[in-house]
């Protein structure tokens, strides 16, 4: 099997799959070049991820990816998801092989996306100073 | 342990025991090279004879207008470039739907200067005979034109295609590697001035095929060495692979008519099954003129490649419509050229049965496919 272990296990029971209602948050991504799109909400309380949710269209790589990222992003400051790094997605489906890359990058860009929606709200909700 | 069940015989097959057994004794007995004159040498000649025997026969030529190759690739090279070779300028008709074999090689040959026409093909992927008609220029040197879609099995008409050659004077090829030993081909009745045909399509090893040349075309050798094949394919002949390609068509020729039913009845007892019980699929490929074993569909809001993971995650093996090479997919070149959507030439798949397919084998994949493409849609963005 070209692809880990803990890439199959993601594969064959996605956590957090599907969508949440009123979220703090959400991002989409999509790799044009293989039609891949990942779509992610967020859950915050107090800065951090409270729950992560995805929905994505995309080969098994991707979908562990999704799965394995929501799992990953949990307990993550909101702030510190803004610049989260493909290779700490990577890592967290057990690697994958070269021709698969995407997979961590389009859920990345996903995650980011769905992180900058979420300090965005937050800053228009947040009280302005003096009022 | 998964149950294992292949659906993939259009890409390749397991050897027949009876074909494996006809090998054996030509890796460590006949082990003498055909070309030797001494008795070990003749050994292997006559097994190379014998195998020559059959196929002729089987296709109803003579032994000299068959020439031995290491695949169906280099049998579709060796007429399309052996033509163009033998002529030197010249226009070469072929269609969108064949494979990269046939296409690659004309393209190669038009930056050579050759001109080619890609005639189109409607949405069973079958070409029209008049646009063949109309194709043809005074300089046209070749039509080249599949027998069957590997891909979506559809049988193009090259009967009609044939006579229309053949009223020209203009050699006709015909990649035949997904009929060969699968539905009765009668090439003098069909027109056919050339035609490759493989062994590992019909349980025979792999790196073996050939070529038939029906005699008086002309085209000249691609391949310079020896005298072999009566000099048209220099080379030492891979003596197993032949003497097992020529044992695979007996068994083909004994099994074919029985099997051929059969396989069609499973492969439509595969489609009612998906059609009843996974929404939003569709068939690609004709509906009737079809290889008995082929069933190509689409999975509308699915990737392919998560389904074909989920399925060998069951022990199904079945093959991807749309190849993602490096992060780059694209659905393949036959279901654009017959004008499937996009959103469903993502999403296919295709199915192929053989001699080993069983009615069990059908209902395991009906119950492994539609809880996962249940599973597969209800994580997509794309649907609800």
């Amino acid at each position: 099997m070209r692809y880990s272990q803990t890439l199959i296990e993601h594969f064959r029971n996605p956590r957090n799959a599907g969508m949440m209602r009123d979220p703090d948050g959400v991002g989409e991504s999509e790799y044009a070049e293989c039609m891949d799109l990942a779509r992610v909400f967020l859950r915050v309380r107090g800065g951090r991820i409270e729950e992560a949710r995805f929905q994505t269209y995309g080969c098994g790589p991707t979908i562990a990816a999704s799965s394995a990222a929501t799992e990953l992003i949990r307990g993550r400051s909101v702030e510190e998801l803004t610049e989260l790094a493909e290779a700490s997605v990577e890592d967290a489906v057990g690697g994958l092989p070269a021709d698969r890359v995407h997979a961590a990058q389009v859920v990345t860009a996903a995650i980011r996306a769905a992180a900058r929606d979420a300090v965005a709200r937050a800053g228009r909700q947040a009280p302005v100073p003096g009022e | 342990m998964n149950r294992r069940v292949y659906l993939d015989h259009n890409a390749s097959t397991p050897v027949h025991p009876e074909v494996l057994e006809a090998m054996l004794p030509y890796f460590s007995e006949r082990y003498g090279n055909p070309s030797s004159i001494h008795s070990f040498g003749r050994a292997a000649r006559e097994g190379m004879d014998v195998a020559r025997e059959r196929v002729a026969s089987f296709l109803q030529v003579g032994k000299d207008e068959i020439v031995f190759t290491s695949g169906g690739t280099e049998s579709d090279n060796m007429a399309i470039k052996g033509v163009a070779a033998a002529r030197g300028r010249g226009h070469i008709v072929t269609s969108a739907v064949e494979h990269h074999a046939v296409l690659r090689t004309c393209s190669a040959l038009e930056a050579q200067g050759f001109t080619v026409t890609v005639l189109p093909v409607d949405g069973y992927g079958m070409v029209d005979p008049d646009d063949v008609r109309r194709a043809i220029r005074p300089d046209t040197i070749l039509v080249t034109i599949m027998h069957a879609n590997s891909e979506v099995g559809t049988i193009q008409p090259v009967g009609a295609i044939g006579r229309i050659t053949r009223e020209r004077g203009i050699p006709f090829h015909v990649d035949g590697v997904q009929t060969f030993g699968k539905i009765p081909v009668d090439l003098d009745a069909l027109g056919i001035d050339l035609f490759s045909f493989s062994s590992h399509k019909i349980y025979g090893p792999k790196g073996a095929a050939g070529l038939y040349i029906r005699k008086g075309t002309k085209m000249v050798s691609v391949q310079h060495g020896g005298e072999h094949e009566r000099r048209r394919r220099a080379g030492t002949e891979n003596v197993p692979g032949v003497v097992g390609l020529g044992k695979a068509v007996e068994v083909r020729a004994r099994d074919m008519a029985e099997e051929a039913p059969r396989v069609r009845a499973l492969r439509d007892r595969l489609w009612e099954g998906l059609q009843a019980r996974v929404p939003e699929v569709r068939l690609n490929g004709h509906l009737a003129e079809r290889l008995p074993g082929t069933c190509n569909v689409c999975f509308r809001h699915i990737e392919s490649e998560s389904i074909v993971l989920g399925l060998d995650l069951k022990g199904i093996g079945v093959s991807a419509g749309s190849a993602c090479t490096a992060g780059n997919v694209e659905p393949s070149h036959v279901l654009v050229a017959m004008g499937v959507p996009l959103d469903w030439a993502m999403g296919t798949v295709r199915c192929s049965l053989g001699r080993s397919t069983t009615a069990e084998d059908i209902d395991y994949v009906l119950d492994s496919v539609e809880p996962l493409a249940g599973k597969l849609r209800s994580l997509s963005p794309l649907k609800g």
